[in-house]
């Protein structure tokens, strides 16, 4: 992790954020979805990001990890800061990239193979290890997503027999596996079950020990719970980000209020 | 606020709502389903005339020596072995040419289609084979590989077979990739894979209970096709695996024996008409089990 202590202007000791967006500006073909966005993750907090639908904010996390360059027609101009380097320059590796900032989807999506092989098959793509190596790899982050004890008895079988939780905790599991800095959430809990959406909050909590999280999501009380700081985005704009507290209780912009009170979204 | 039990009865008619429409739906419903069942029926009756018509003129053709002698003069004993050979040879290396074709040119139209004009001309030449009369084909490997090598060869009339077989697979394969959820592709590509392991490890795997089907089907419809072998293959009386030479196979000589004088042939071309039909059966049954296999697999 880049956790290095620099001097800022105000003379205070300040971390580096993991990713710092500065200026982004994102085009589905002529239509101008982003404007001008400059925001931070911090290292090792839940950053969420919450709006009404079509204001960006799923656009904006699949700017970080270069997702958009599947589809031609899309751009994005600006700089996404990761470890040093900007990650809109077109040199770079979007592979390594994407196993540094990894993705967790709205739906879960179990690959058509066995349990075992969803979560090697991340791993292989950048690392070789031994039989043993993986299969201790495999079981610590079932292990850290609270999956192994259900699933320890049936490695084997297809992934796609799990539960709807059981198998966005697989996702996540397979996510971390490939040991990225950065995880991205992209409204994980929105296609499961209030138990399984309590478990994967639970998780969140745990996980940022390690990585920083970037979370979209539709729940404000989710962004409540979860995140440290949440940012509100309107229309493509980015109005306000503060922390959890004060963004929930005392928001500046007006929007803000008016969107968390429910006045509309 | 009026609660429900206080709410008085409006004047639409209660149980009686209708009248005489809700009389007429019921009769348009009884009516359609009895159209459907008969249809049904009609069908189920082709089809089951055609088997028993089959199983009767053929069964009696059944016999150890009809899979071990090759074809032979009338009134001779001969069996079917040589066209079951030439059968199975043609149709299998038709079915081994044209699968990866098919399938790489179907994975082509689905997965690089960034290129929309070249993507579209091949789609539309794929889509014409689909339905290009069979005996054209066959025309058109005599003109290219018969008449310039001066003899039929088995050789010929797998390449027409592979041409038959490769736009099926092609469909296929491009119509399962396709239905292979965006999320999952999105979510192989997050995991820093590049584009070809995408395709190799998760979409193709998604999709190869379909791929397989279409594979099998394209076998089934191959392996009864005459017209494209009589100008390719042409048929050999004798035992023959040489791609080199005219070869046998079951649906010219079905075509040669059924219309013959001698009442051996013609039981011959019955027994050989059971044979390939009973293979097209099975193959389709594997297909359907295939698919279900999969498809519950996935759920």
């Amino acid at each position: 992790m880049n956790k290095i202590i620099m001097d800022d202007p105000m003379g205070r000791d300040t971390v580096l954020p993991a990713l710092a967006i500065r200026n982004l500006n994102f085009w589905y073909g002529g239509n101008h979805a982003l404007k001008d966005i400059s925001l931070d993750f911090p290292v090792h907090q839940v950053t969420g990001m919450i709006g009404p639908s079509g204001c960006g904010k799923s656009t904006l996390l699949r700017v970080l990890n270069r997702m958009y360059d599947l589809y031609p027609g899309q751009r994005a101009t600006g700089e996404v800061l990761f470890d040093g380097r900007n990650i809109l320059s077109p040199g770079l590796d979007v592979n390594v990239l994407r196993s540094r900032i990894g993705m967790v989807f709205q739906k879960p999506t179990p690959f058509p193979m066995s349990i075992y092989d969803n979560i090697a098959f991340g791993v292989r793509l950048h690392e070789r290890l031994s039989r043993a190596d993986m299969d201790q790899r495999v079981e610590g982050v079932l292990r850290r997503v609270a999956l192994w004890n259900e699933v320890k008895d049936r490695l084997n079988a297809s992934a796609a027999a799990l539960s709807g939780g059981q198998q966005q905790r697989l996702c996540i599991a397979r996510t971390i596996a490939t040991r990225p800095e950065v995880i991205l959430l992209d409204e994980p809990t929105s296609a499961l079950d209030p138990i399984s959406t309590a478990r994967i909050e639970e998780l969140l909590d745990e996980l940022k020990q390690e990585f920083s999280i970037a979370i979209v999501t539709h729940n404000l009380q989710q962004a409540a719970r979860c995140a440290d700081r949440v940012a509100f985005c309107y229309m493509g704009e980015l109005v306000e980000v503060d922390t959890a507290d004060k963004m929930f209780t005392a928001p500046h912009a007006k929007r803000t209020q008016d969107y968390i009170t429910g006045r509309f979204g | 606020m009026m609660s429900a039990s206080q709410s008085q009865p409006t004047d639409a008619g209660g149980w009686q709502r209708g009248g005489a429409q809700a009389v007429r739906r019921r009769l348009v419903e009884r009516s359609v389903s009895l159209l459907c069942a008969m249809a049904t029926a009609v069908v189920l009756f082709l089809l089951f005339s055609i088997l028993w018509t089959l199983v009767t003129r053929g069964a009696g053709g059944l016999s150890l020596p009809t899979f071990l002698h090759s074809t032979a003069a009338p009134g001779t004993g001969g069996g079917l072995a040589n066209a079951i050979i030439g059968s199975c040879e043609q149709t299998g290396l038709a079915a081994l040419i044209g699968t990866p074709v098919g399938m790489m040119a179907g994975i082509y139209l689905s997965e690089f289609s960034q290129d929309g004009r070249i993507v579209s001309l091949v789609r539309f030449v794929s889509d014409m084979l689909l339905s290009v009369p069979s005996i054209l084909v066959g025309l058109f490997i005599y003109l290219i590989i018969v008449e310039p090598a001066g003899h039929f060869s088995g050789m010929a009339g797998t390449l027409a077979l592979a041409v038959l077989f490769i736009p099926i697979v092609v469909r296929t394969t491009e119509d399962m990739l396709r239905l292979v959820p965006r999320a999952m592709r999105e979510a192989a590509y997050a995991l820093g894979a590049p584009g070809w392991r995408v395709i190799l490890n998760v979409c193709l795997r998604s999709a190869r209970g379909g791929i397989m089907t279409g594979i099998l089907l394209a076998l089934a419809r191959i392996s009864g096709e005459t017209a494209p072998l009589l100008f390719t293959s042409l048929g050999n009386l004798n035992w023959s695996t040489n791609l080199n030479a005219p070869m046998a196979s079951l649906p010219v000589t079905i075509y040669q024996y059924a219309g013959s004088a001698y009442d051996d042939w013609v039981q011959m071309a019955w027994t050989g008409a059971l044979l390939i039909t009973v293979a097209v059966l099975a193959t389709n049954i594997l297909a359907r089990w295939w698919l279900t296999r999969n498809g519950s697999a996935q759920q």
